[in-house]
């Protein structure tokens, strides 16, 4: 695929990026300030996280404490999406256990279940560290190689 | 409710139906109306009580009578409110606490090392219940608690109160205790495939036997803290 037609894919690509929020915890609070105030609107950004279902999203925020009995409906959440697909772990807990690291219920890490794209640290992180965090998401995917992906080879991200 | 704030007052003193701190000057006349017409309702069935002036009462009555004291309280004391029910393991925990390392054994100089000291109102079991219910009208609190015996099964309040319901449930999968006459005695929060009781005492925290606390290698002092033992030395020197 050319280059030139590859970067107004990826261009395209990562400012009409549908999130579907799984809010598990208190992240999911902060998350909730960065997707649904007017403070931080998140849709300046290209982001749009109205999807009514995992169907129709291009990635999703794990913000929260993932538990043992959660981690088969966050695999089948994943497995919904159509490809490509992004996952963003937002806060400690998510990330890997967080406090609740040693505890007999979490997950540690929603890295164990599903590949994570990116990971924003905190306990919460604030709405700012999400938004860069979807920052990031977004360089990454403006230096995706779609062509490669569409072919089934690996990513490559230069 | 703590086991420190049990073992503030010996148990065996409160194990008696008289409450002999009720000589000290603050009294609690309503907490005593309602634990004199709980031994009356109950009579021996009442094994120990304790009162805390302006703040709570508890009441233990043998295993027995478990059920038939949540009827009576629930049907003739009028406390209608069923706040909840659970189980207390008053074992104490061989793997030490909070951030020490779960390898080692707890560091307790006490003689009666290891030795089971139940709270208020004493016991006999490792396992004991206790009830919360509430008289909505008088606003008044009564904890019932009972010994578990040993067979760990215990008669089930669901015909007394059907919100007991899943707090038996969550018994039975936290502490393994069974619930003779349960209608649905499964699990209510943890995985199906779940392995043991995780709040018992007992229960490992395997990931910490695998791994040291990672939280503990981010121990610094506050700020203030080295800056004032640093012009402590420099004052001394």
């Amino acid at each position: 695929m050319p280059a030139s037609l590859t970067k107004l894919l990826n261009t395209s690509r990562k400012y009409s990026m549908w999130v579907y929020q799984w809010g598990l915890a208190c992240c999911a609070i902060e998350m909730g300030a960065a997707f649904a105030s007017p403070r931080y609107d998140v849709m300046r950004l290209g982001v749009i996280p109205f999807p009514s279902s995992p169907r129709q999203a291009d990635f999703v925020v794990i913000s929260g404490t993932v538990t043992d009995k959660m981690a088969p409906a966050i695999v089948r959440l994943y497995q919904q999406m159509p490809d490509p697909k992004y996952v963003i772990s937002m806060g400690s807990c998510a990330n890997c256990g967080g406090p609740y690291w040693d505890s007999y219920s979490v997950t540690k890490g929603v890295d164990q279940l599903i590949p994570v794209d990116v990971y924003v640290p905190g306990c919460p992180p604030r709405p700012e560290a999400l938004l860069e965090g979807i920052l990031l998401l977004q360089e990454k995917i403006q230096n995706e190689d779609i062509g490669a992906r569409w072919r089934g080879d690996p990513i490559v991200v230069s | 409710m703590s086991s420190a704030e049990g073992t503030d007052a010996p148990a065996e003193a409160d194990a008696s139906t008289d409450e002999p701190e009720q000589e000290a000057p603050p009294r609690d006349e309503r907490r005593e109306a309602l634990l004199e017409s709980v031994q009356a309702e109950l009579g021996d069935a009442v094994v120990g009580s304790h009162i805390r002036p302006g703040d709570d009462l508890w009441v233990r009555v043998t295993n027995e009578s478990w059920v038939a004291a949540g009827e009576a309280v629930k049907h003739k004391l009028g406390c209608t409110y069923f706040d909840f029910l659970s189980v207390i393991d008053w074992l104490p925990s061989p793997y030490g606490k909070g951030e020490d390392d779960p390898s080692a054994p707890p560091e307790d100089p006490s003689p009666d090392k290891g030795a089971i000291k139940q709270g208020y109102t004493g016991g006999d079991t490792r396992f004991q219940m206790l009830a919360r219910l509430t008289d909505l009208r008088r606003h008044v609190s009564v904890t019932l608690k009972a010994d578990v015996p040993d067979t760990l099964s215990m008669p089930t309040w669901v015909h007394v109160f059907a919100g007991a319901n899943w707090h038996e449930r969550e018994a039975h999968e936290m502490f393994g205790i069974g619930f003779d006459g349960h209608p649905d005695l499964r699990h209510i929060y943890l995985p199906g495939e779940f392995e043991g009781y995780p709040m018992r005492k007992d229960f490992p925290l395997l990931s910490r036997m695998v791994k040291p606390w990672p939280g503990i290698v981010d121990v610094e002092p506050m700020p203030g803290v080295e800056d004032e033992a640093d012009d402590a030395a420099e004052a001394s020197a």
